[in-house]
Order: structure tokens, then sequence, then C-alpha cells
């Protein structure tokens, strides 16, 4: 490997360490405390994803891991070494820009050979990388090709190519995927995963897309409004989730208010559900619990099962699935989710205005705080 | 300090050069000559700063006053006439120009960018009593008497010519950016081409217009070489007396005064004109 | 006005006068033909645009002395115009003054641009209303407020006096042109440039400016075209000698006849109609070739 002589770590001297860790981030913008406090470290060769909606201050935060944005206050580590006073050319770090940013008056080749220009590398190397790398991303043959007449998918493969050339130990990519239509969108996830595999960089991966995050994480950060509500792994994200926002920002959430007595939650319109014992709560208090969907059975109940009377308000076919709206107490709705195994006619299916004994494991009571 | 940091206080100490030399050389050149309205000439006939409101009761006697009214009267009427000019013209090059739209908007602009006083004096040669138009007027049997230059219409048709492209400009693009199918609804409404345009066209157009009226109007009060080639002692305008107070008459104060009424129309003007659209803007949000 | 023909057609005047009711079964037909009044007008108002510069172009070579006979065709006036010392010696002045603004407003209304478009400061909103004033001050205003500045500093006219003036008033109109381009680069190319291991400097050489450069050329045409032709504004500022052309032009059509301003008003009109042709066509036609080279390989 060709010594970097722009980088300012030395990932084999500190290995062990996080590739990325934010320590006590802050960033406010006048008035606007747009990120609060923030603690984050990403483990080296992960697939690591930022997740939340628009605002929420995952954009920003990428942008102080890559230099664009200075921190109000605390520190910015890579590999271990402080960098929060780096320029972004002094970082070992590329980014993927939402808009692609490509250079629009160089060709494909010089495009992605940029970074290496500006490391001096030899003439036969960048060659032999360039070529290699347009053909990682299937764009062999169009080198001396303008931005302009690219198309969308396209652009975003060169804008990754010239990223990834570079060979950087973290890879920052901002909604990369947020301007392609679906099929080609999932095409890429796809390609993305791969990659990150094959060569074994760190990605960091910004999106608002739950589906995306899911899919192609080792690590998902959720936020909101500046914070970091919870981080682990997509099933943990999923099937845990610790907080009201972040169960209701992954998938449906199902929410269920009441006071907890006597082992289970009173609902509104004094609808009785035996819960059983709720981890963390005590007598008296006011819960909220959360249930998936696809964890609520209409059929094959068993005793163990939290049960409830439900009345069908919806029925909503989709495919592989079918989801029901259920009103299991004055203004309390269930979706429930059952796959069509073998309720393949319409005639087999719950219609609305039916009642149904439906039900779902205690474990699968999510306290929520 | 971080270069996030060093990048935004760049882009603040680009603005200081340009800031500065504006406001050395523009802003602070234009107090002065609030300053001097204020002043007096000595023995020798030089300026001297002083606080007298000589100047501007100088200003509000009949001999400036009326020069002032005139201007007024010109300016209005050449902005009027350029209205009336540029909507068909941008209305045909918008809406029937076809292919050929941008080669004729160049055309339209090319000949400004030519000397504005070479093209007035073409003017002057081309309608003086011994020129070419006068020539064949009298064959054709006008009297002796009628003149076309040294008259009031003179002077405001050189006006129309001098500034008419700022207007063709602004409507022509509030056209362009018109939505075509309106006319056309206008037109199931109302039947008449004329009923469509006024209230259809004209409304939908009026950012453009407002535009251009402002951008002819202030020129135009502060031109004082088509009153000097086209027309006659009777129809000086402020532009003509400011211009004989700094060179023939020497009466700097005075010459002072004069501007800096000028510099007040346009305050007023440029108010109006901001008022206006930003009630505009208001109505159209709603 | 209205031509009377075999067929009744609707036309804006006709529809003027009162009769569009009976036209209104023909409202279908009229969408794509064009009203002829209006084309009338458009036609005349092209005639007339140019007719004063025929005029003076046509005269410029006239054989007699005379501004309203024409007599033959001569180059005899072109052949005064190169011989008289001054008047050559002012075209020079004017070529001077107009290069010495157009480096300096571009330059200057350049890092405004920038300034304006990025710049996150309160410093930003007086910048712009301070630079856009002179785009509304009628010209004899920023000429009497700059011949106060000049002689209140004991300045007196002259050539640099002109050449300050000059490069104030372009500022304005350069910086509106690059501002709007500024504004359509997308702000993350220099930092994808600087992410890439670029120095800011070299962001700006290797990514802004060429982006920029097309903008900058065009607008530093246009300026020197409006200095160069620029009058009342010289007419304040400047001093006895060395005149600007368009002041000397001024001078000559005031205090006498001198048939050799034709040819000299032809001449600057050439020159101006060129250089605006070259203002519009020229970036189209480099850029086209500038995106193709890679003009810094390292």
């Amino acid at each position: 490997m060709t010594a970097d002589t722009l980088t300012a770590t030395q990932p084999t001297a500190t290995a062990g360490r996080p590739a990325v860790e934010l320590v006590g981030i802050g960033k406010t913008y006048g008035e606007a405390e747009v990120v609060k406090d923030l603690d984050l470290s990403v483990e080296a060769g992960t697939f690591f994803s930022m997740l939340g909606p628009s605002g929420c201050g995952k954009t920003t935060t990428l942008r102080m891991i890559g230099g664009f944005v200075d921190p109000t206050r605390g520190d910015v580590l890579l590999h271990g070494e402080d960098v929060t006073d780096l320029p972004p050319n002094r970082r070992d770090v590329n980014t993927v820009f939402q808009s692609y940013a490509l250079f629009d008056h160089l060709s494909i080749w010089d495009n992605v050979a940029f970074g290496l220009r500006r490391k001096r590398t030899g003439k036969a190397e960048l060659r032999q990388r360039v070529g290699e790398m347009l053909e990682l991303v299937q764009l062999t043959g169009r080198d001396k090709d303008m931005p302009r007449e690219l198309s969308g998918g396209q652009k975003q493969r060169v804008a990754l190519a010239r990223a990834l050339v570079n060979r950087p130990s973290v890879l920052l990519l901002d909604e990369p995927l947020a301007a392609l239509d679906l099929k080609l969108r999932r095409a890429m996830q796809v390609e993305l995963k791969r990659i990150q595999r094959e060569v074994g960089i760190t990605f960091v991966f910004v999106t608002h897309d739950q589906d995306e995050a899911l899919t192609m994480s080792d690590q998902i950060a959720v936020m909101n409004e500046g914070r970091i509500h919870q981080c682990g792994t997509p099933e943990d994200i999923y099937e845990r989730p610790t907080t009201a926002f972040v169960a209701g920002f992954i998938g449906t959430a199902n929410r269920m208010t009441g006071d907890y007595r006597d082992g289970g939650l009173v609902l509104a319109g004094d609808m009785r559900l035996r819960t059983g014992e709720l981890e963390g709560c005590r007598e008296g208090e006011q819960v909220t619990i959360a249930v998936r969907p696809e964890k609520i059975w209409i059929s094959d109940l068993t005793p163990e099962m939290v049960q409830t009377d439900g009345l069908v308000k919806a029925t909503v076919y989709g495919g592989p699935t079918t989801t029901y709206l259920m009103e299991i107490a004055p203004g309390v709705e269930l979706a429930v989710l059952e796959q069509n195994l073998q309720r393949a006619r319409t005639e087999d299916r719950w219609t609305d205005g039916e009642r149904v004994r439906i039900g779902w494991l205690p474990e699968h009571c999510l306290v929520l705080h | 300090m971080s270069s996030a940091k060093k990048s935004d206080r760049l882009w603040t100490w680009l603005l200081l050069p340009g800031t500065l030399w504006m406001s050395v050389f523009f802003v602070s050149a234009l107090a002065l000559v609030v300053a001097l309205s204020f002043g007096r000439t000595d023995e020798l006939g030089n300026p001297r700063f002083s606080n007298t409101l000589e100047n501007i009761r100088g200003i509000l006697e009949w001999t400036y006053l009326r020069v002032i009214i005139r201007s007024l009267v010109y300016s209005v009427s050449a902005t009027a006439i350029c209205l009336l000019i540029s909507y068909p013209v941008a209305y045909v090059i918008a809406r029937h120009g076809g292919r050929y739209r941008n080669a004729l908007v160049a055309l339209i602009v090319i000949p400004f960018f030519a000397n504005y006083l070479v093209r007035m004096y073409g003017w002057q040669t081309l309608l003086s009593d011994d020129g070419v138009v006068m020539k064949r007027l009298r064959d054709l049997g006008v009297s002796s008497d009628f003149h076309i230059l040294d008259t009031a219409g003179a002077v405001i048709g050189g006006l129309v010519y001098g500034y008419i492209v700022f207007m063709v400009l602004p409507v022509y693009a509030s056209l362009q950016r018109m939505d075509g199918s309106l006319i056309e609804a206008g037109r199931d409404l109302y039947g008449s081409p004329l009923r469509t345009f006024l209230t259809v066209t004209v409304p939908a157009t009026r950012a453009g217009a407002y535009a251009g009226i402002v951008l002819v109007f202030l020129p135009a009060m502060g031109d004082f070489i088509s009153a000097q080639l086209l027309g006659g002692p009777d129809n000086l305008m402020i532009g003509n007396l400011i211009q004989d107070k700094f060179f023939a008459g020497q009466n700097w104060p005075l010459g002072a005064a004069l501007t800096m009424t000028l510099m007040l129309l346009l305050l007023v003007c440029m108010f109006a004109y901001l008022r206006q659209t930003a009630r505009d803007s208001r109505e159209a949000a709603r | 006005m209205s031509v009377t023909t075999a067929r009744p057609e609707p036309a804006v005047a006709s529809a003027a006068a009162g009769t569009s009711r009976r036209r209104r079964r023909r409202r279908g037909s009229g969408m794509d033909r064009k009203p002829r009044f209006a084309v009338a007008v458009t036609a005349l108002f092209f005639v007339l645009l140019y007719l004063p510069i025929a005029a003076v172009v046509v005269f410029s070579f006239n054989t007699k002395k005379s501004l309203t006979v024409f007599d033959g065709w001569s180059l005899q006036w072109y052949r005064a115009f190169f011989n008289d010392r001054e008047l050559t010696h002012s075209l020079g002045t004017s070529l001077e003054v107009a290069a010495v603004a157009m480096v300096g407003s571009v330059v200057i209304g350049a890092a405004l641009a920038f300034g304006l478009v990025r710049a996150r400061s309160r410093l930003g909103a007086a910048a712009n209303a301070i630079m856009l004033i002179p785009l509304i001050t009628p010209e004899i205003v920023t000429g009497v407020a700059s011949l106060m500045l000049f002689k209140g500093v004991y300045l007196e006219p002259g050539l640099a006096t002109l050449m300050i003036a000059e490069t104030t008033f372009s500022i304005s109109y350069v910086t509106v042109i690059l501002r709007a381009r500024v504004a359509e680069l997308n702000p993350e190319i220099e930092e994808a440039a600087m992410d890439l291991g670029a120095s800011r400097m070299q962001a700006v050489r290797l990514v802004t400016l060429p982006l920029m450069w097309p903008a900058m050329l065009s607008s530093a045409i246009l300026i020197f075209t409006i200095v160069f032709d620029d009058f009342v504004l010289a007419f304040f500022t400047t001093g006895v000698s060395p005149q600007p052309l368009s002041v000397r032009i001024y001078s000559a059509i005031r205090f006498g006849v001198q048939p050799s301003i034709n040819a000299v008003g032809t001449l600057m009109l050439v020159a101006s109609i060129l250089l605006i042709v070259l203002a519009l066509v020229l970036p189209r036609l480099l850029g086209r070739h500038g995106s193709g080279l890679d003009l810094f390989k390292s």
C-alpha cells in the first residue's frame, strides 16, 4: 500500500480504538441547538448508520466528523487521534455528498482521480487504482464522459468511486440514495453493502429511511432533535426500542397507555389487559407499552398470551401480508400483521365489523420510557 | 482554529474590499452632496460648507420649480410611452418569436451598448431643420413653422429612445414566465383580445412593468443629453440645471441642492416600488 | 389601421372598436395568429431603434462636410480621425480607463459576489444594500457626488479620478452578474475538493474558478464596453486633459460641427457591438472546450 502522505492518522499504531469517536459533541447555530451533547463510538470495519427524521441533526453530526462543521463543544477522534481542529483535507476520511458534488468541468476519470492527484500518486498506480475503482462501480468505459451526461444512479456511483479510490479508513455517506428511484435504490443498497464488506472500510451512513438502515447496517444510532435515542444492532432497535420515539419511528408501534395495576394495564374504557409483570414499573403508575404488529396472533392463541377482543375496523391487503386495524378499547387501535399463508382468498380473511380474539406473548410487551 | 470556522471568516473577509471601496467612493460622496446643499459660495466663488437654507429656498422658487415640474412631466410621459410600446413588442417576441426569440432580444439589447451620445447625435442630425426628415416633410407640404427639434415632444421622444430597453426587458421576462394558458382562458371568457390583454395579461406581468417603470423613470429624471441635443431653451430639465451650476454657472451649493432633490425623488420612488412589490407578494401568498 | 379583406378577421384594432361580440364565433381560430397591430408596432420599433445608428454610419462615409446632405462615399473622415493626434489620444485614454475599471471591478466584484452569497454575517446585508444603490442612482447624481468627493479631498479631476469613479459604479454591475453565478454553484463542490485532499486555495483554483471564469469573462467584456461608452460620469470626473473619447465627442457636438464625429461614432458603435457579441458568444464557445481539458494534471 502506498504511503499516504497527507493522512494524519496511523491506523496500525492505534489499532483497537474505534474508527470514529464523538465525545460530548454539541453544535449551536445562533439560538438553535442542533446537536445536543452527543457521544458516539463506531467500531472499525462496520457499517454504521445514523437514522432519524429531517432536522434531527444527523447530517450536521456527519459533517462534524468530516470536518466541514466546527463543533461548538466536544471532540472528534479518528482511530484515537483528536482531529477536532483538523481541516477536511487533513483527515483520513472521505465523503459521498447527497448532491454528489461532482466536478462538472472534469471528466469521470478526472473526477475519480482527483484525490489521488492531490496526493501526488504515481501515474502507473493512479491508472491502476482508478481503473479498478471504475470497475468496482461498473462504470468502465465511461471514463471520458462528463458528469452532465450521466444519470442520477451513475453520478452516485462516480461519487462513491471518487471517495473510495483514496482508501480512507472511514467513508461518510450523506443520504446518498435519497435521489434515486425505488428499484435503483434497492440495487444500490445491495451494492454498497457488498462493497463495504469487500473493502473492509468503516462506513458511516446517514439516512431517514428506516428500511434502508435496518437492512444495511451493523449498528444504528436513532436520532431525534439533536440527541441519540438509542444505539444498537438493527435487531436491538426494532425488537427492544428503549424510547417511545424509537418504537414509533421504526416500524409500527401499537402503543397502549394505561394504569399499571394488579399485573395488568387498565386502558381507556376500563379495558383490562392481563400483561403480567412489567419490568421497571410500579403499582399505580401510568405506563405505555408497545407491541409489534407481526407479534399479534389472530388464530392459534395460547393461554399464556395476553389476550383481548378486537373489532375489525379496516383490512388492508398487501400482497404477502394483510394488515388489520383493530379496536380493542375506545380510541385504542392496533395494527395486526398477518402472512397470507392460509388466507389466500378474500373470503378467508376477516372483514370489517367482525369481532376477533387476538393475543400476543407477554415478552413482546415493550415498555416505553 | 478549525477550518470550518476559518472558511466562514474567509467569506466575510471577502466582503471587505468591495464594501470599503463603495463606502468610501460612493456612500460618503452622496453624503457630501447632501452636506453641501446647505453650503454657500465665498467671495472667490468657491463652495464652502455652511448651514444655510437659501439653496433649498432657491429651488422652491418658480424659475427652478417649474424645471423640476417639467422634468417630472417629461419623465412620466416618457415612462408611459415606454410602457405602451414595450408591451406589444415584448408580447410579439415572447409569444410569436419562436426560435428567433433570443436573436430578437439580442437585437434590441445591442444598440444600447453603443454610445448613447452618438445615437442621440444621430437623431439630432436626422431631425434637424435641414435634415433628411424635415426636408421630406416639407416636400409633402408641411408648413415651415413646424419643427421637430426644440420641442417638448422631441425631448420626451429622446428619453423614450434612450431608456426603452429597460422597460422592454423586464416586461419581456414577465411575459415569458407567464403561463400561456391564462391568455387562452381569458380569450374564452372575454372574447376580445384587448379585454383579455387588459384583464389577464397586464395584471399577470405587473412585476415586470413595475421594474421597468423604476428603471426608466429614475434615469430619465436625471437625463440632460436629450434636452440639450433635441430640445430648446424652454425644454430644460433638472439635469441641465445641475450641469450648468457645476460647470458654467459655478454655484456648487445650489447644484448640490438640486442633486439632492433628485436623490429624494429617487428614494420616494424606490419606497413606493418596494411597498407595492411587498403588497403584491403578500397577496400572492394568501 | 385595419385592412379590409374578403374574410372578416378579428384584429386587436377592430376589437378595440367594440366589435368583439360579432367576432366571438371566431375566437377558436385566433390563437396562433400574429396580432397585426402589435407586429406593426414591433417592426416600427426596430426600424426606429436602428435609424439613428444607420444615419451616423451612412454619414460617416459622406464626401461632403454636411451632415444633412449625402453626396458620395468617402473615407476622408476616418482618415481625419486617425490623423488627429488629440482624438487618437482620447481613444487611448478611453481604452485605458475601461481596462482599469474592468480589472478592478471584476476582482472586487468577484470577491463581493462570493461574500454576499456565502458569508453568514450581518455585514452581508449592509454590503448588499451599498452595492445595489449605484444601480438605481441616475448617473448624474453619481457624477456630482464623485466630483464633490474628489474636490473635497483636493484631488484634481484627471485620469485617476475618472478611473476611480468608473470602477466604483462598475463594481455594482459586475457583482450583480457574478452573484447570480455564484448562487448557482453547489457549495459542496469546494467541500468535496477539500475532502479529497485539496487545501482551500487549491479547491478554489481547481474547482471554483473553472466554473466561474466564463461568467467573469463575459462580465469583464460587458463592463469594458459600458465604461468605454460611458459619458455622464466621465463628464463630471474628467480633467481638462486627457479626456476620454465620449467627452470629446460631446464637446464637438456642442461647440461645433465636426463631421469626423460620425466616423468616430461609427467606430465606437462597431467596437461596442463586436464586444457585446463577443461577450455573449465567447463563454459558450470556450466552456465546451474548457470542460474537456484537464488543465491541472499534476
